[in-house]
């Protein structure tokens, strides 16, 4: 209604008829931009908003039209009573999509990015839209996919080309906004509360958004825009990726007619365990969950989990109360890790003592080797297997203190052979593990009577990492792992369990 | 535990990120930070060049701004020598290079 009136009167007080129709159109392109975004938002045009839109349909010069069409988004921004404005943005089946715009063959044919079957990686890593509409799903088996697509396109994964766009992405956002924080490969949070005044409404920043990564990466990105992360994550994981725009505002004040009214298992950091618990305390929807009093949500918890509950419960119940005061930190990857621990699924069962220390050792030497590259020497490590029998789990995870922190591959690989010898019970291991933390600076350590090699062994990791960073990890080899039971080789060729 | 309440605790346990995709990001956010060259009209040449030269004639001690990839440089210090044919100058006793200097910060 509003628009045709302001239609209207812009034509009144017009006399140069072609101008003014050009500028109606950036108008109502505006102002429709605008309706919409306040449709989501809840508010009406204050007073004050509805003379610049007048003016704007009345003003015949360009550069004015820009200069009111500031002043009125400043005073629509103005209006989020300072409340920020921030954006998860989430890459549609993020590997199959980068595949298909780089092979423009594949467009119109169902395409999944499966791991090696033979070497038992062999899932679903991403299914495209036209694959998923068969029924295939992410991290199914590749076996039960081609039963139900047999024409299904197979892609080897490409993890360094996947970061390297995931990183082109990131500049793109950073080219809006400079608060970019990387949640996982294919998701970001963008803080655009700064950057609003430049390009409208929030919706219509992020339609920019997606418009420009559309056209520079070919991938469809969806944007959940709420007022803090946990929001806009529910936005986009709930609304976003399920409407036709994949671009949703979660207003807080209308929670109880959108996300309280979806079930439990909805919940952020909800799964299916998770789930049946709020079941059985008789939440079935998130809704139920918010509006339990926080006291009467950490008693009926610790009744359930015990005492040391009341944190999680604090953390469910802020979560499905849409709380959130975490900001968007783009250099949060920087902060020192507590923790540095590699894990593999081996290709086949390990059943001897002997195989298994050839892995662990060669996972030692990658722990050991990315801890001197950081400085740092750890002074507890920690072993874990995992049995190969999927209905008896066996398995254990255990730690020890060592006599003294360090980073020297042979010192923690001592440590680690203990805790294996101590703690393995004899049965086939399915994936070993280990990790180093409680970390110290390697610029001193303690001399020992018993080792008079440190230095040199030292020495010898200086050359060898040196060699690893120039050429590439299979640059240099532990004689071990030419050894049947030897993975360095195929893990240099990876990236997170799958090819580079 | 209680870190998942605070800052930005939750988003900081719950993420997945490879430590490939981590370091990559660390080298971009590094580029990001790296600073060009500043550009300096002849007004601001002058002051620095009359701030030098006060400084090794009257034995006075300025603060100087150099060019750094990365960091902020402040050199604190009474200029002793100026090596005009190697383009540098020493203040306290280490060799800076002259183009480096981006401005001076007056002690008056």
């Amino acid at each position: 209604m509003r628009i045709t009136y302001i239609i209207r009167t812009g034509v009144l007080f017009s006399k140069e008829g072609i101008t003014v129709f050009k500028k109606l159109i950036v108008c109502v392109w505006f102002i429709g931009a605008q309706r919409r975004s306040s449709r989501n938002e809840g508010f009406d045009y204050s007073p004050l908003e509805s003379t610049y839109l007048k003016m704007l349909c009345m003003e015949h010069d360009t550069q004015r039209v820009f200069w009111i069409k500031n002043i009125l988004t400043k005073e629509l921004v103005k209006r989020l009573h300072g409340k920020k404005v921030i954006m998860l943005a989430d890459c549609q089946s993020f590997y199959a999509s980068v595949e298909k715009a780089e092979r423009p063959e594949y467009r119109d044919l169902p395409v999944v990015v499966a791991g090696d079957p033979e070497r038992r990686s062999g899932i679903i890593l991403a299914a495209c839209p036209i694959a998923k509409s068969y029924g295939i799903t992410t991290a199914e088996r590749l076996g039960e996919s081609i039963s139900k697509c047999p024409n299904l396109v197979i892609i080897r994964p490409r993890m360094q080309l996947y970061i390297d766009i995931s990183l082109m992405i990131t500049r793109i956002y950073q080219s809006f906004t400079d608060l970019v924080e990387c949640y996982s490969i294919d998701e970001q949070f963008l803080d655009v509360t700064g950057s609003l005044h430049l390009y409208g409404s929030p919706e219509e920043l992020a339609r920019i958004i997606q418009n420009r990564i559309q056209a520079e990466t070919g991938i469809y990105t969806r944007f959940g825009i709420a007022e803090n992360k946990i929001l806009a994550k529910t936005a986009c994981d709930n609304y976003a990726k399920k409407n036709e725009s994949g671009i949703y505002v979660l207003s807080k004040e209308k929670l109880h007619e959108t996300l309280w009214t979806l079930p439990v298992t909805k919940m952020f950091m909800v799964g299916s365990r998770m789930t049946r618990h709020f079941n059985a305390m008789g939440m079935e929807t998130i809704g139920t969950v918010a509006e339990t009093p926080l006291e009467k949500l950490k008693l009926m918890m610790r009744r359930k989990f015990g005492k040391n509950s009341d944190i999680n419960a604090e953390l469910y119940w802020r979560i499905a109360n849409g709380i959130d005061d975490s900001p968007v930190t783009p250099g949060t990857h920087q902060v020192a890790p507590k923790t540095v621990g590699h894990m593999m699924t081996l290709p086949r069962d390990y059943g001897k003592l002997e195989e298994i220390k050839v892995v662990l050792l060669e996972l030692t030497e990658l722990v050991c080797q990315r801890c001197r590259g950081k400085g740092y020497m750890g002074h507890v490590v920690s072993v874990g297997c995992m049995g190969a029998d999927y209905d008896r789990p066996t398995g254990f995870s255990r730690q020890m203190k060592m006599d003294d922190p360090t980073n020297v591959t042979n010192q923690v690989y001592r440590a680690a052979v203990e805790l294996l010898v101590r703690h393995w019970d004899g049965h086939p291991v399915r994936k070993v593990g280990i990790s180093l933390s409680q970390f110290s600076d390697d610029n001193e350590y303690q001399l020992s009577l018993f080792d008079p090699h440190r230095e040199k062994t030292m020495a010898l990791e200086r050359a060898t990492d040196a060699l690893k960073e120039k050429y590439g990890d299979s640059v240099i080899l532990r004689a071990v792992s030419v050894s049947p039971a030897g993975q360095a080789l195929h893990r240099s060729e990876k990236i997170g369990g799958h090819y580079k | 535990m209680r870190k998942k309440l605070e800052g930005n605790g939750l988003w900081e346990s719950s993420r997945m990120m490879l430590p490939e995709h981590k370091v990559a990001i660390n080298e971009h956010e590094k580029t990001l930070r790296q600073r060009q060259r500043v550009e300096l009209d002849e007004q601001e040449l002058e002051n620095i060049v009359r701030s030098v030269t006060e400084s090794l004639q009257q034995r006075q001690q300025i603060t100087l701004r150099l060019f750094h990839p990365i960091e902020e440089l402040t050199v604190i210090g009474i200029v002793d020598r100026i090596d005009q044919l190697r383009g540098r100058l020493m203040v306290d006793g280490e060799w800076f290079p002259i183009q480096d200097i981006e401005g001076t910060i007056s002690n008056e």
